[in-house]
C-alpha cells in the first residue's frame, strides 16, 4: 500500500525522540537563523541538523530533497550577488553584469537559512511517522477532525492516483487518445477528469457518512487505542532548545 | 418488542421537488430480518438514511412524521447518539474505510475511540468481532489492499464493534464479485441466527427470501405492503414494482407448486423441495 509520505522506518535515538521536541526543534533552528542573522552562527545550526540527519540515519534520504533546492539556492546566489541594493564592492564582472562581495554575503545568509530550514524539516518529516505526529498533537488538543484530514490525505491521494490510472485504461480502451502532441493530451484532459472528479466527489460524500455512522461527530472525549509512546528525556530536550532560544535573543540584544 | 417504529415519514431532498419518501409508517421487531425491496429510485437508501439519523442530520430537506429507533426520537438526536442504537453499512467497502489507519485492527479502533472506550474494552471488541467476521488473520494488513468481501467485513466489523442493537445493510454486495458476496451472506446468516435486528436493502431476492421475516416493498418512495416474503413474492402485480421474485418461485408458479390451500408459492429451494415432495 501506497502512502504518501517521506518516512523512512529506522532504528535511530532521533526516531525514538517525541515528535513534539522535533518540531520544536524545527520551529526553533529556523527562528535562530533569523534571530542571529551571521553566517557562522547559522553554519552551526545547519552543522547539528545535519548530526542530527546523521544519528538519525536519514541522512542519504535528505540529500534527493537537498537537491531540489539546489535551483533556489542558485537563484538566490545570482539574484543577490548582482542585484542587491547594498552592492558596493566588486569581485567579478561578466561582460556589464558585476558581482559584489556585499550581495555574495546576503546570499551566503539566505543560503543556509533555507538549507536549516529544508534540513530540520527533513529531520522531522523523515524520523517521524505521520500518525505517530498527528496523534500527539491530537493529544495535545489538536482537532481530530484536522488530524483525521492529514492522515487521510496522505493515504487518500494515492488511492485516487490509482483511481485515475484506472479511468485512463478504461478511456484509453475506448479509443481516446492519451499520449502524443500536447494539443492531443489537453484534449484527453476533459474526458478523464470529469469521471475522476465525480468519483471523487462521490467517494467523499460516502465516507463523510461513513465517518458520521463511525461517530466521528461525537462531543465525548476521545480515547486512543494505542497507549501513550514513553520518550526519552523529553522535558529535558525541549528545555535544552528553549534555552538556546532565549540564549540567542539575550546575546542578540546584548550585541 | 418494536425496536424500530416509522410513523408518517415524509421526506424530500432539499434539489428536488417530489418527495422521496412519502407517508411511510412501520415497525421492526427486536430480533427481526426486515428486507426492503423496491425498483431503483423507489426510496431505500433514503428510507436506512433516514433510520439511521442521517436524515435529517446529514442530509438535510424536508422532513416529516417520525423515526423511534430504541425509544431515541431520531429527529431529536445527534447522529452521534444514535450510532451506538443503530448501525449503517452501504454498498462501496472501499469508501467506508476511514483512510486514516493503517491497519485493520486500527481501523475497527476508529469508532470505539470516537465512543470514547477504555483501552481494554476496545481490544475486546475488536478481537470479538474480526473473528467473528472472519478477519483477524488480516488485522495487520492496511484495509486498503485487502479484496472487496474482505474490506466489506471489514467495515461490518467496525460497524457491528460499536455494538448496534440494529444493522442495516444497504446492498452490502452489490460492488462484489460473487466469492465476495457470499462471505458477506455468511455473516448475514450468523448474525440472523444471533437474533440480531437486520434491515437489509438487497437486489438479490433469493437473498431476501433467504434471510428476510418480513419484506417491506416500496414503490415510488411509497409503502406498496409489508409482508412475509411469500405474501410478497407471490403478488401478481410484483413486476409492475420492477421487483423480479426470486428463480424458484417463478418456477413454483410455472409448475404451480404452492402452499396448500392458498396462493401463496414458497421463495426458498428447501421449501420448494417440500411442497414438491408433499404434492
Amino acid at each position: 500500500m501506497n502512502t504518501m509520505t517521506l518516512y523512512v522506518e529506522k532504528d535511530s535515538p532521533v526516531h525514538h525522540l517525541d515528535p513534539l521536541v522535533k518540531l520544536l526543534y524545527v520551529v526553533a533552528a529556523i527562528a535562530l537563523t533569523y534571530i542571529l542573522p551571521e553566517p557562522l552562527f547559522i553554519a552551526g545550526v545547519l552543522f547539528v541538523t545535519l548530526l542530527l540527519l546523521l544519528v538519525g540515519k536519514v541522512f542519504r534520504n535528505s540529500l534527493p530533497i537537498l537537491t531540489l533546492s539546489l535551483f533556489l539556492i542558485f537563484s538566490l546566489v545570482i539574484v543577490q550577488g548582482f542585484f542587491h541594493p547594498d552592492n558596493v564592492t566588486e569581485l567579478f564582472s561578466l561582460g556589464p553584469l558585476v558581482f559584489y562581495e556585499e550581495g555574495l554575503y546576503v546570499a551566503l545568509i539566505l543560503v543556509l537559512r533555507v538549507l536549516v530550514m529544508i534540513g530540520s524539516f527533513s529531520v522531522l518529516i523523515l524520523t517521524t511517522s505521520p500518525d505517530e505526529m498527528v496523534e500527539r498533537l491530537i493529544k495535545k488538543g489538536m482537532s481530530p477532525r484536522i488530524g483525521h484530514v492529514i492522515l487521510s490525505v496522505l493515504q487518500l491521494i494515492p488511492q485516487m492516483r490509482a483511481t485515475t490510472s484506472k479511468i485512463t485504461d478504461a478511456q484509453r480502451s475506448r479509443g481516446m487518445e492519451t499520449e502524443g502532441s500536447m494539443l492531443t493530451r489537453i484534449k484527453a484532459f476533459f474526458p478523464l477528469m470529469g469521471p475522476v472528479v465525480l468519483n471523487s466527489l462521490n467517494e467523499t460524500k460516502e465516507r463523510s457518512i461513513a465517518l458520521e455512522m463511525r461517530g466521528f461527530g461525537s462531543s465525548m472525549k476521545k480515547t486512543f487505542l494505542n497507549e501513550e509512546k514513553q520518550y526519552p528525556y523529553n522535558k529535558l530536550l525541549g528545555g535544552i532548545i528553549i534555552a538556546i532560544v532565549i540564549l540567542g535573543i539575550v546575546w542578540r540584544v546584548m550585541a | 418488542m418494536s425496536i424500530i417504529e416509522v410513523e408518517q415519514l415524509k421526506y424530500r431532498y432539499p434539489d428536488l421537488t417530489d418527495l422521496v419518501l412519502d407517508d411511510l409508517s412501520f415497525s421492526v421487531e427486536k430480533g427481526e430480518c426486515l428486507g426492503i425491496v423496491g425498483e431503483n429510485t423507489a426510496g431505500k437508501s433514503t428510507l436506512c438514511y433516514a433510520l439511521a439519523g442521517l436524515i435529517p442530520h446529514f442530509y438535510k430537506g424536508a422532513y416529516g412524521g417520525k423515526v423511534t429507533v430504541n425509544g431515541l426520537v431520531v429527529r431529536e438526536h445527534e447522529i452521534a447518539d444514535i450510532v451506538e442504537n443503530i448501525g449503517l453499512v452501504f454498498e462501496n467497502p472501499f469508501s467506508q474505510m476511514t483512510g486514516a489507519k493503517k491497519t485493520v485492527y486500527e481501523e475497527v479502533a476508529f469508532g470505539l475511540e470516537n465512543l470514547g472506550l477504555d483501552r481494554k474494552e476496545m481490544h475486546r471488541r475488536i478481537e470479538q468481532y474480526l473473528k467473528l467476521l472472519d478477519v483477524f488473520a488480516v488485522k495487520d494488513k492496511n484495509p486498503f489492499d485487502l479484496s472487496g468481501g474482505q474490506m466489506q467485513r471489514v467495515a461490518i466489523a467496525s460497524v457491528l464493534a460499536m455494538e448496534p442493537d440494529v444493522l442495516i445493510l444497504d446492498e452490502p454486495t452489490s460492488q462484489l464479485d460473487p466469492q465476495g458476496s457470499s462471505e458477506v451472506f455468511e455473516v448475514i446468516e450468523q448474525l440472523t441466527e444471533k437474533g440480531m435486528t437486520i434491515i437489509l436493502v438487497e437486489h438479490k431476492m433469493e437473498q431476501i427470501a433467504q434471510y428476510a421475516d418480513r419484506v417491506l416493498l416500496l414503490h415510488q418512495g411509497r409503502q406498496v405492503a409489508l409482508d412475509t416474503p411469500e405474501k410478497i413474492f407471490s403478488r401478481v402485480d410484483l413486476k409492475d414494482f420492477g421487483v423480479t421474485p426470486p428463480v424458484v418461485t417463478n418456477i413454483a408458479k410455472a409448475l404451480n407448486v404452492r402452499y396448500p390451500d392458498s396462493e401463496l408459492y414458497p421463495v426458498t429451494i428447501e421449501e420448494f423441495k417440500r411442497l414438491e415432495e408433499a404434492k
